[in-house]
């Protein structure tokens, strides 16, 4: 680091901006999965269609009593139609006696 | 793991719970996908599901006007870096001599909000794009564009959400009117290359607003795969534009012509095609047609039913290809309906680059034209050779001019879809501007 005189003097602002989102509760978990309703949220990415398969195999060998709505149902959470899709998800989610979701996939 | 952690936070849920598929899903056999999702997954799925979350607190920041280093040059530069407020070049430090003369050249209110920006969902106030213009070495008379830019950054059809993507596309900035000359930007040749103040430091205040207020940060949530560094502002030649009779881009953005206005896209690729040749616009265009098609593969996913069409290939052509086009009589809207007609494969590459080559196993041009989710020349016949665009109409393809004058090339930038769809804004400009523009012509 230089201390040299000819490196001036400097007062710099922060150069962020303050956040302006309210922290969220994390909806409550549910006790168990058994006679539970999950639903699966896509956004058509990364293998989805495959690894909800899987998740739904998994999850029934455990809870053979779970329920899920496919994913098909809601139709992708990512494009073009994304903003219309989330605004629908609560009362969608009301409607179906959800219980749980599972959003996927990332990458 | 780390965008989505990340993320979380700007969304107001920092404990947001997430479950893990080891590795990558797109490059493992069926049998190891399901390994991994039954051993390990479905544990986590479990977990996430029944057992309540830890809270987590928001990180304490500095305030808005907050004075965050004191110092010389370097070590304010040293400061930054570390702190992940710079890009790694010098910046100019944002003290508040400097702030308040780009401030000068708005006649907002420095606290005024233009929206909030996601990841990080900070607000874009007039404050903080003066910060950040001082910091890439802007003017402070290219104020009226900082916050012209920041405008389309906001606006939710541009998608900014998206900046952190993969593919790792950059925003290319379109200037308009006459501004470009009142404040010198090179729009001739080497019109995308850095080396000209107004345009380089524009580009580089885009990506550092994306990085300090919006929050992109590689490593974080920018999940770009290689990335580039930030395009130049690329300003048309309205000289040439006038002298053939085509309307300026921002005409076609729904301005006025003379309107000063800024233009913003985001674009995962492309590239130039040199020496095109010919007298005519049947000789050029076919070299121009091919092109843009070959620059557009897995982008074609913006094209089809989750895309929406959203795709709008841009063409930049050199103000002598447009003039030899011009003298046929040809008009903008004709070259992008030759594009249209000619810019075509056949059907079975379409659907083998998306269902085959890209990720969406569930697909097919005749399923979306069924459900109407595409227009019907998607799927006339169901001959797997038959030619289909990649657009949905001629009209979403645009074209610019501009660079060298006296070369006849070309350049096509491969669009991103709905993550970084074009949106256009006009520049106001502040009640001093005349009075800037008197000096300048009076110092010159």
């Amino acid at each position: 680091m230089s201390t040299t005189s000819n490196d001036g003097y400097y007062e710099a602002f922060w150069p962020r901006a303050p956040r302006q989102m309210q922290q969220r509760k994390i909806a409550p978990r549910v006790s168990s999965l058994d006679g539970k309703t999950v639903a699966q949220l896509w956004d058509f990415l990364f293998r989805g269609d495959k690894i909800f398969e899987l998740l739904e195999e998994g999850l029934k060998a455990r809870y053979p009593g779970i329920r899920f709505v496919s994913w098909r149902e809601f139709g992708s959470t990512h494009g073009g139609e994304e903003r219309a899709a989330l605004a629908l998800l609560p009362e969608r989610f009301k409607a179906l006696g959800v219980d749980a979701v599972i959003s996927g996939m990332a990458c | 793991m780390r965008q989505a952690e990340t993320t979380s936070v700007g969304l107001g849920m920092p404990n947001i719970p997430l479950a893990l598929v080891p590795g990558h899903v797109g490059t493992q056999s069926e049998e190891e996908l399901r390994r991994n999702i039954l051993e390990v997954t479905v544990d986590r799925v479990i977990q996430n599901l029944t057992s309540a979350m830890a809270a987590k607190g928001n990180r304490s920041e500095p305030s808005a006007r907050q004075i965050v280093f004191k110092g010389g040059f370097k070590a304010v530069n040293h400061f930054f870096y570390e702190n992940e407020y710079s890009d790694g070049l010098p910046i100019f430090p944002p003290t508040l001599e400097d702030v308040e003369a780009f401030l000068k050249y708005t006649d907002r209110a420095p606290e005024e909000m233009l929206g909030t920006l996601l990841p990080d969902n900070r607000a874009a106030t007039i404050w903080s794009i003066a910060v950040n213009g001082v910091m890439a070495g802007c003017r402070p008379e290219y104020m009226p564009i900082l916050v012209a830019l920041i405008e389309a950054m906001c606006d939710p059809q541009y998608g900014v959400e998206h900046s952190g993507n993969t593919p790792g596309g950059d925003t290319l900035i379109i200037l308009n009117g006459p501004i470009i000359k009142q404040l010198g930007f090179n729009y001739t040749q080497g019109a995308l290359r850095d080396g000209f103040m107004p345009n380089t430091s524009i580009g580089r205040f885009w990506r550092l607003y994306l990085r300090n207020v919006a929050g992109f940060l590689p490593h974080k949530t920018d999940k770009a795969t290689f990335g580039n560094t930030w395009r130049v502002v690329f300003a048309e030649n309205e000289d040439v534009l006038q002298k053939i009779g085509w309307a300026p881009n921002s005409v076609e953005m729904g301005f006025s012509a003379g309107d000063n206005t800024v233009t913003v896209a985001r674009y995962t690729g492309g590239g130039s095609l040199s020496s095109v040749s010919g007298s005519t616009p049947e000789q050029m265009l076919p070299y121009l047609a091919d092109t843009v098609q070959k620059y557009h593969m897995w982008q074609l996913t913006f094209t089809v039913s989750h895309g929406n069409g959203a795709l709008r290939p841009l063409v930049v052509i050199s103000p002598i290809i447009a003039e030899t086009i011009a003298k046929a009589g040809w008009s903008k809207s004709d070259v992008k309906r030759f594009l249209f007609e000619h810019a075509r494969l056949p059907a079975w590459e379409f659907e083998r680059q998306l269902r085959d080559w890209n990720i969406r196993g569930v697909w097919d041009l005749e399923e979306d034209v069924r459900a109407g989710l595409i227009p019907k020349v998607f799927h006339v016949s169901d001959n797997p050779n038959r030619l289909v665009p990649i657009v949905w109409d001629p009209e979403h393809f645009m074209i610019a001019v501009g660079g060298d004058p006296f070369r006849n090339n070309a350049y096509v930038f491969a669009h991103n879809g709905f993550l970084g769809f074009p949106v256009g804004k006009k520049i106001t400009l502040p009640k001093i501007w005349d009075q800037f523009i008197r000096d300048s012509q009076s110092e010159s």
